[in-house]
């Protein structure tokens, strides 16, 4: 395994590093030590010596971590341990050492064009309408939901189109394989498709950030706007587009990690339960949020995707005024919430919120 | 051990905590050989295998705890307890493998309790979890180390450890009321059900600052304070540090605030400066006062009163504000001493007659014995009758040698002659970070027969000798 010099860097600054110990999602559900950037650092930094092989072991703590950005986040230094996990990542493909689990979801992405090697969702329709493009992404295709969406976009008259061969953005490769060629050529394809819409919304914040982050980083060519769903339906409201009432409910965010850490959107979310009701906030909350989900990594960790889930439900019931409703704008979030909520709380996607106030 | 015994006692261990939950993977076993110790980082560093357990085991109370122990008397395996290996001593190193039993998934809140002020949780909860609770419900713990994000509950009370605000609301051992302990034979017991009382010495205080050689701390109820109406921060500049002594003494004889720090003319020149932001010559110290707001007000008024008597400089509340900003970067990488480097703290703590010569003793032994060494200081956790000394030695890494054996020795002979010239002034071994593997050997130079007592308790609690062996001396 050759790391850049950069990712050196980093490894060898986190391995002796405690200070995040406390944010990891994945630390904190399993209790296990190795599930800490700092840990995961120590094994890497090894493996960079040549003190250990670039084992199986190793690479599976590799895979262990959400790339949240939970501990990167919580550090005043600019040290990265989401860069070293893709990096390790891409190391693990090139040397052919991919665990099982990966090499399924690789499978099922060649021959079903997603990794849950779902099969086309023939109830999702197709929209054609103007030169706006609802995106719903590989996780609400295979794993969600989002006529409740479709239907509030319709209300407010928005011309949009939906694609029945919607391409893949490549968040998924991007998340298993780092930058590796299969991941770019999966997004240059995307782009191409996107290319032809003036304004692409992203119903799902992880294809958002792949569309603004890793295609700017990769040099993967876009021209089309990219907006997260929760903007585009905050500016609706704020437009006079959609007419909603405030119901008076209180509504507690459940804040997508991506949103708000990768693409620093914390707002929109907020203004449009504001429109519909009331916000009472977790004490973990904006880009100190938690993550409730990974669909992913509940391909091949649903236990502790289930345990993550649990502790996010915990922080709503401790809320320093116990949360009734959470609501997310995160499909993966939604998902694994959705599988572990109390039978005295409620969950509503954002979208859902809004339906009802109109 | 034969392959098969080795089978015999995985699957006894598997069946006594979950399968998941007990580990032979190597990169458990790699994660749980190097904590904050500066020998174990330095090892890892150059690329050596520190000594790993051959089980990595996670209760998740004190029933699955004492099974463990129960298996581990029986085959008379070594069992160290690890929290999160923040500990500076080597306390959590598996030195003589066997089973590690790491506290972690005892992480759970049973009770945030506003009528008696305290909060029952597991001892492996990272205290800053703790602090959130504390904060969900408008409370505080008052416990804010630098490493508040960094340890748990269980590895603070092993290392009798301490935070910034220690003056006004003490250390973790004023900070606990009961406690659940799983002893080495594994029995599960309580300790008394509140702290101050004369139902005989005090059970808590037996284990508190044991580092895992007595038995498994698996709860405890840890106060919370009322968040403070007020908190104020005022810096000062004082021309040498005498001074700075005799107004704190004197301060200290008037109210407590909750955080008093002075730092050296070296420290100030370096940290104080880089961070804060102080460029002036001299010793700076932060004084920060919390609570009702017209007490702040009067308390803030002796403060100043106090340290003009002394010719401190007021430099106001600005520095004061940026250091509890900051209190926390100093530990990050990139701020803090950090490999090639070779650097350790030999915090120790006595009365205020003692102090400050203790001091120049311990800096002229280092700089003149080590003349490659850099010796910094501050005074961080203060009491009416003394104060405790963090010091620090520094040898940057060009003066380091490269090989691990011979870098070790030059670490172990700075320590050795720190800490001894600590004990020969009226100090002790240590303050707060505990002892470890890293100073055991100092323990019987500080209490001489007085050791017998610990080594008793040690022989009847733990007659095999199982629990962490070679920390604390024992
Ligand atoms: C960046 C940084 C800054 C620090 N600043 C401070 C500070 O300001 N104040 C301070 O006091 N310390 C500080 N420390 C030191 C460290 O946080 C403390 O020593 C802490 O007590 C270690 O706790 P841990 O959970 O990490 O324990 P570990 O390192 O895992 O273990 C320490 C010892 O405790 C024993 N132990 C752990 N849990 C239990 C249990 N439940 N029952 C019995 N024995 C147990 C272990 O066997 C071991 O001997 C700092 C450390 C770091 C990394
Ligand atoms: S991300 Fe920051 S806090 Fe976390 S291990 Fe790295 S340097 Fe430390
Ligand atoms: S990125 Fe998230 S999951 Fe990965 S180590 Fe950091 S906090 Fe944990």
């Amino acid at each position: 395994m050759q790391f850049s010099q950069k990712a050196k860097e980093h490894i060898d600054s986190c391995r002796f590093c405690w200070m995040c110990h406390h944010v990891c999602p994945i630390g904190n559900a399993t209790g296990l030590e190795r599930n800490t950037a700092r840990a995961r650092a120590l094994g890497l930094s090894l493996v960079a010596r040549d003190a250990i092989e670039y084992s199986e072991d190793i690479i599976n703590n590799v895979y262990e971590c959400t790339l949240c950005g939970g501990c990167m986040t919580d550090c005043v230094t600019g040290w990265d341990p989401v860069m070293f996990a893709k990096e390790a990542r891409l190391g693990a493909a090139l040397d052919g050492k991919l665990p099982e689990y990966v090499m399924t979801m690789l499978k099922n992405f060649e021959e079903k064009g997603n990794i849950y090697g779902a099969d086309r969702n023939e109830n999702i329709p197709e929209i054609k309408g103007g030169d706006i493009l609802f995106f719903l992404g590989e996780d609400a295709r295979a794993k969600g939901c989002a006529k409740v969406a479709v239907d509030v976009l319709k209300a407010a008259g928005v011309e949009f189109t939906m694609l029945k061969d919607e391409p893949n953005s490549g968040y998924s490769m991007d998340f298993l394989l780092g930058a590796a060629a299969e991941a770019k050529t999966v997004m240059e394809t995307c782009a191409k498709t996107l290319n032809g819409y003036k304004t692409v919304v992203c119903y799902d914040p992880a294809d958002a950030k792949v569309m603004k982050r890793e295609y700017k980083e990769y040099g993967v060519d876009m021209n089309a706007e990219v907006v997260t769903f929760t903007e585009f339906l905050a500016g609706l409201i704020k437009d006079g587009r959609l007419n909603v009432k405030n119901c008076g409910e209180e509504f507690t965010v459940q804040d997508s990690t991506i949103l708000a850490r990768d693409l620093e959107e914390t707002e929109p979310i907020r203004e449009i339960l504001s429109a519909c009701g009331n916000v009472n906030e977790m004490l973990l909350n904006r880009e100190h949020t938690v993550l409730a989900g990974n669909l992913i990594m509940n391909e091949y960790m649903p236990d502790v995707m289930e345990k993550v889930a649990q502790r996010r439900w915990f922080n709503a019931e401790n809320a320093p005024k116990k949360a009734t409703t959470v609501v997310t704008s995160s499909v993966a979030d939604y998902a694994l919430l959705a599988t572990t909520k109390p039978e005295d709380m409620e969950l509503l996607k954002v979208e859902e919120v809004v339906a009802k106030c109109l | 051990m034969t392959d098969f015994l080795f089978d015999v006692i995985a699957t006894e261990l598997e069946d006594a905590v979950g399968k998941e939950n007990c580990s032979t993977r190597s990169i458990d076993k790699i994660t749980h050989s190097v904590d904050y110790f500066w020998l174990s980082r330095m090892w890892a560093d150059r690329g050596l295998r520190m000594p790993e357990g051959d089980f990595i085991v996670a209760p998740k109370d004190a029933k699955e705890t004492s099974a463990v122990l129960k298996i581990a008397n029986y085959y008379k395996i070594p069992v160290t307890t690890w929290g999160a290996g923040g500990g500076t001593q080597g306390g959590a190193i598996p030195v003589c493998g066997g089973i590690v039993l790491d506290t972690k998934r005892m992480n759970k809140i049973y009770d945030v309790n506003e009528q008696g002020m305290y909060i029952e949780c597991g001892t492996g909860s990272i205290y800053k979890h703790i602090e959130w609770a504390a904060n969900e419900r408008g409370y505080a713990t008052m416990h804010y180390p630098s490493s508040l994000t960094c340890s748990t509950v269980g590895g603070f009370l092993a290392h009798r450890g301490i935070g910034v605000s220690s003056t006004k609301y003490g250390k973790i051992d004023d900070m606990v009321l009961q406690m659940e302990v799983v002893l080495p034979n594994g029995d599960i017991i309580e300790t008394s059900p509140a702290p101050k009382h004369a139902a005989g010495p005090d059970l808590n205080q037996i284990f508190i600052g044991s580092e895992g050689t007595l038995g498994v701390m698996t709860k405890a109820q840890m106060r919370i304070y009322e968040q403070p109406e007020s908190r104020q921060f005022r810096g000062f500049l004082f021309q040498n540090m005498t001074d700075a002594f005799n107004a704190g003494r004197e301060l200290l004889q008037k109210f407590k605030p909750s955080v008093m720090r002075l730092y050296d003319e070296a420290e100030t020149a370096t940290l104080i400066k880089k961070i804060v932001g102080v460029e002036k010559k001299g010793a700076f110290m932060n004084v920060a006062i919390e609570g009702v707001k017209e007490m702040v007000e009067l308390e803030k008024k002796i403060l100043l009163e106090t340290f003009a008597k002394y010719n401190a400089e007021d430099l106001g509340s600005e520095y004061g504000e940026k250091w509890w900003k900051e209190k926390i970067t100093f530990f990050y990488p990139g701020h803090m001493m950090d490999i090639p480097q070779c650097f350790g703290t030999m915090d120790t703590i006595a009365p205020y007659d003692k102090i400050e010569k203790i001091y120049w003793a311990m800096k002229e032994a280092i700089e003149t014995n080590f003349p490659q060494a850099r010796f910094i200081a501050h005074f961080s956790h203060w009491y009416e009758w003394g104060c405790m000394i963090y010091d620090r030695f520094i040898v940057d890494g060009d003066k380091v040698p490269q090989d691990p054996h011979e870098a070790f020795r030059l670490h172990q002979e700075i320590w050795n002659c720190g800490v001894r010239t600590a004990l020969a002034n009226g100090g002790v071994v240590n303050d707060h970070h505990g002892v470890g593997i890293k100073l055991g050997r100092l323990m019987k130079e500080q209490y001489g027969p007085a050791m017998q007592v610990f080594e008793g308790i040690k022989k009847q609690l733990d007659p095999n000798g199982i629990m962490n062996p070679f920390k604390l001396g024992l």
